[in-house]
């Protein structure tokens, strides 16, 4: 086929190879459609290939010096490459080729502008690559060459036909093709639809025109950015003010929420159809500015009605609406934790005050986590709300320390045996709940001590209901409050434990025979909030031996330990044998004290109150108490106006009757009660004192020298689990411990101590 | 054959036909000419039909020499990227050294061919080995080996030599 050869020019000469590539190139760029032959196809690159090996393509070049002539030798370029013409001419061809398409689209407006620009765009591109491979031999060698070389204007084929439509194409329709882009949006905007694959074809048109001028084989966004992005968002900015200023005019607030969420989410699809990925931040925090940030006003108004009227879907629109833009969930966050402070209080008021702390922590935890996703904001809120109005509330306005022990008589009527005593599994739930509340509770050492004087009264009177919900409860404090916190109510256990082992051990060894049945707890002093007896008191002679016996026992078992018999607390049961109404006879359930006196009328039936008083040896109070509350049973009869009178006389009734075989004659005084919540609350200032003195001293001990403020600051925070100590009080503590020589002053700097070993 | 390669073995199986400058028809599996990037190129572009690819650049004994390299490096993974860093001519392997086993002008006509055919592996392989004929050789003896005439003058001589002593000492 040697036609083949023939159809090629010549190779030295420029003229004839370049119309002959012109004559392809434009059958590529216009008439692509009628397909391109296999000959033709390599006989463009075989022309150029010829063209820029000319210089060389001397026949018998076998026996010519392949690294040219040896005058080139101090020439940095080696050998020379032939290409500029070609690339020069190429570069008048297309700026030819482009002003021809620019002209044309000049007749187009709006639509069909885009239909004529992106129809072009793909044809042109298409080409393009075709015109990029033709020209390959040039880019491999003389482009290759040139760019190596740092010259910046020289691109690839490729890149020069992009380079070549942005300033002959781009530069001059891209203003009329954004406002047809921008104007399509709108419609789409407006519920019509349109034909968005010529938007997305514009996006892919202006994201490759984006060519690095620093280095051509790499892309920057910069013409997208300047000429799409920028109107596209000032566009999507003027028309959702227009839009969201209408629509808040004539609806409610709640209506527009649902609006804007539904155009945020529309633009969040925008971007996914059809704009590029970069664009998504600036155009959603646009929309957020436009259609959020501009109405937080009447948004924050509205929040606190919808939360009057508990509207959690709408809380939650809000929620998330806000939450876009910076800082604007804090109002609510503020509002919030006010409304939360405020139910409390007002639940506080009508019902009772555990119930009503749980009930308001429930509902507004509920909306938190669902409305709010468990934010952490409305967390603290919520936190900082229920603090304060469990701590300071109408049913403690006199102190902080009322809630505490509210809660913990709380615990005692459930964990106490009683009629109302919950399923177990109930139980356990409520007590969660409790520590919930407890959480809240600035002074859990109130608490504690509260907590403990009622758990002891549960173990020694045996009115515990389960062994298990009080381990439960005491493991759930640990939990929250650390192993020191329950230890001594752990203690307590223990002694019940060891006590019950002692008594059996007492049982076996006392071989005497007794009438009397006796058993007796030994509780240590450290562990247990009991008070001592105020009173004196003679045991009884019944007793008395077994009384003896035990501590004898006691003695030899541990020698040196001292046993202090708190007769108080102690309660017995009384057999009755001189009662007609009952042949079995009654048993009286009785304290200590009362069986101190019963038993003097095994002797005779009537005493004065002076020899009663003498034969117990009970204070006159004590003993006033007693037999008042035997009077009023009518197991004594009295002769006087009143119990305790000089000269009173008090007989054995022998007609005593009761429904009950059983009756209980142990009661506890009113007046007792009353002292006895004074002297906790006392007994928490006592310890609390000794507690904020042994912070400092520790404090000190580490830091040896201190400023008073950060002393107070440490003070406080490393108390913070207990109780929120009082700045006065600590100054006070500090004065005691100056005084004390435990720390002392530092010369010349004010507010300064250190600490003296 | 398993069905589940046969997408592969279709396209291994189809042929494209080259014409040599003198006009020879040869009839290659599409893969092997795939190795020329100028060829693989134009199938994108064009589509695949039956005529047959003109090359009027290259003659029947050299297109044969490049098919036969093509076959058998058919399943090598060329890496396109010129790797500053492995200039080296050592690393030529046996099968690669015997088909370089040509005479001079054969071997100048594979180098002419594969810059046309942008076949990179070979020309990589072609101008390796006229650099391992200079390697060693003195001015002299490399004017021998390539047929050169000495057309330096003495002063040029001794300046060239100047510049050229860093590389004297291997």
């Amino acid at each position: 086929m040697a036609s083949n050869l023939t159809t090629l020019p010549p190779p030295n000469d420029l003229e004839a190879t370049w119309s002959f590539l012109e004559s392809g190139i434009d059958q590529i760029m216009n008439r692509l459609e009628q397909g391109l032959s296999y000959k033709r196809y390599m006989d463009l690159y075989t022309g150029i290939y010829n063209y820029c090996t000319s210089s060389r393509m001397n026949p018998g070049f076998a026996s010519e010096p392949l690294a040219g002539p040896g005058s080139n030798i101090n020439n940095n370029r080696g050998a020379n490459l032939m290409g500029s013409d070609l690339y020069a001419r190429l570069i008048s061809y297309l700026e030819r080729h482009l002003t021809q398409i620019r002209a044309e689209s000049e007749q187009y407006m709006d639509e069909n502008l885009l239909r004529y620009y992106t129809k072009q765009w793909e044809k042109y591109t298409t080409a393009s690559s075709y015109v990029h491979h033709v020209f390959r031999y040039l880019n491999r060698h003389w482009v290759k060459r040139e760019i190596d070389e740092g010259r910046k204007t020289v691109y690839d084929v490729y890149t020069l036909t992009l380079v070549s439509w942005r300033d002959n194409m781009f530069s001059s329709v891209q203003h009329n093709v954004m406002d047809a882009v921008k104007m399509l949006i709108q419609r789409q905007r407006n519920g019509e639809t349109v034909e968005t694959g010529l938007i997305k074809l514009v996006v892919e048109s202006f994201v490759s025109l984006g060519l690095d001028d620093a280095d051509s084989s790499k892309s920057t966004l910069d013409v997208y950015r300047d000429h799409f992005e920028k109107p596209f968002v000032e566009a999507t900015q003027n028309y959702y003010k227009t839009e969201s200023e209408k629509f808040v005019s004539e609806n409610s607030v709640t209506e527009y929420m649902k609006k804007a969420e539904a155009r945020l989410i529309e633009e969040e699809g925008r971007v996914q159809a059809y704009l590029h990925p970069s664009t998504y931040k600036n155009l959603i925090t646009t929309c957020e500015t436009v259609l959020v940030k501009d109405h937080t006003d009447i948004m924050w108004e509205e929040f606190q009605h919808l939360l009057n009227m508990d509207k959690l879907e709408d809380l939650h629109r809000m929620y998330l609406l806000l939450s876009r833009i910076p800082d604007g969930l804090n109002p609510l966050r503020e509002r919030f934790e006010e409304h939360v402070r405020k139910a409390g209080h007002s639940s506080i008021e009508k019902i009772a005050a555990e119930d009503a702390l749980l009930e308001v922590h429930k509902k507004y935890n509920d909306m938190v986590q669902n409305a709010f996703r468990g934010e952490a904001g409305f967390v603290a809120s919520l936190d900082k709300a229920c603090r304060e109005f469990v701590n300071r509330n109408e049913v403690c306005k006199s102190s902080t320390s009322k809630s505490p022990e509210l809660l913990a008589r709380f615990c005692d009527s459930l964990l106490r045996k009683s009629a109302k005593n919950p399923e177990e599994g109930d139980l356990e739930d409520v007590l969660n709940s409790i520590m919930t509340v407890f959480k809240y509770v600035e002074d859990k050492d109130v608490f504690q001590k509260f907590y403990s004087k009622m758990l002891a009264k549960r173990l020694v009177n045996g009115t515990s209901a389960s062994e298990d919900a009080e381990s439960s409860m005491i493991s759930k404090l640990k939990e929250a409050c650390g192993f020191e916190y329950t230890s001594k109510l752990q203690r307590m256990f223990t002694d019940m434990g060891l006590s019950k082992d002692l008594n059996d051990n007492f049982r076996d060894r006392d071989n005497e025979q007794s009438h009397v049945d006796f058993s007796v707890l030994v509780l240590g002093t450290a562990s247990w909030p009991l008070q001592p007896s105020t009173t004196n008191f003679i045991i009884p002679e019944e007793v008395e031996k077994t009384f003896q016996r035990f501590k004898m026992f006691y003695q030899n078992k541990h020698s040196g330990r001292k046993l202090n018999w708190l007769f108080h607390l102690s309660k017995g049961e009384l057999k009755t044998n001189y009662l007609k109404a009952s042949k079995a006879g009654y048993t009286f359930q009785v304290s200590t004290y009362q069986m101190g006196i019963l038993l003097q009328y095994n002797k005779d039936t009537s005493y004065t109150f002076e020899y009663l008083s003498q034969s117990t040896d009970l204070t006159p109070d004590v003993l006033i108490g007693q037999l008042g509350t035997l009077v009023k049973a009518k197991v004594l009869l009295m002769e006087g106006d009143n119990v305790g009178d000089t000269g009173s006389r008090y007989t054995l009734n022998m007609d005593f009757k009761s429904k009950k075989v059983r009756v209980l004659l142990n009661v506890p005084v009113k007046s007792e009660q009353k002292v006895e919540v004074e002297e906790t609350h006392k007994t928490v200032e006592e310890d609390r004192k000794l507690l904020m003195q042994a912070a400092i001293v520790r404090i000190m001990k580490t830091r040896k020298t201190l400023k008073h403020v950060t002393l107070v600051q440490e003070v406080i925070s490393q108390l913070s689990n207990r109780f929120k100590p009082k700045v006065p009080d600590i100054k006070k503590c500090i004065d005691v411990l100056l005084e004390k020589e435990y720390i002392e002053r530092v010369d010349g700097q004010k507010d300064m101590f250190s600490y003296v070993a | 054959m398993a069905t589940g390669s046969t997408s592969t073995n279709i396209s291994e199986l189809k042929k494209i036909k080259l014409t040599s400058s003198e006009g020879t028809e040869f009839v290659v599996d599409k893969d092997v000419g795939e190795k020329s990037i100028l060829l693989k190129n134009m199938l994108e572009d064009v589509g695949e039909n039956d005529m047959a690819i003109p090359l009027p650049n290259v003659t029947g004994p050299i297109l044969t020499k490049v098919i036969e390299y093509c076959t058998h490096h058919r399943d090598d993974f060329f890496i396109s990227q010129d790797d500053d860093n492995k200039k080296t001519s050592d690393d030529i392997d046996e099968w690669d050294s015997e088909f370089c086993k040509v005479d001079q002008g054969t071997l100048f006509e594979l180098i002419l061919a594969a810059n046309y055919l942008d076949i990179k592996p070979l020309l990589d392989l072609t101008c390796k080995t006229v650099a391992n004929m200079i390697k060693g050789k003195s001015p002299e003896e490399i004017r021998k080996t390539f047929n050169i005439a000495n057309d330096f003058t003495p002063e040029e001589e001794i300046q060239v030599k100047r510049e050229n002593e860093w590389c004297e000492e291997r």
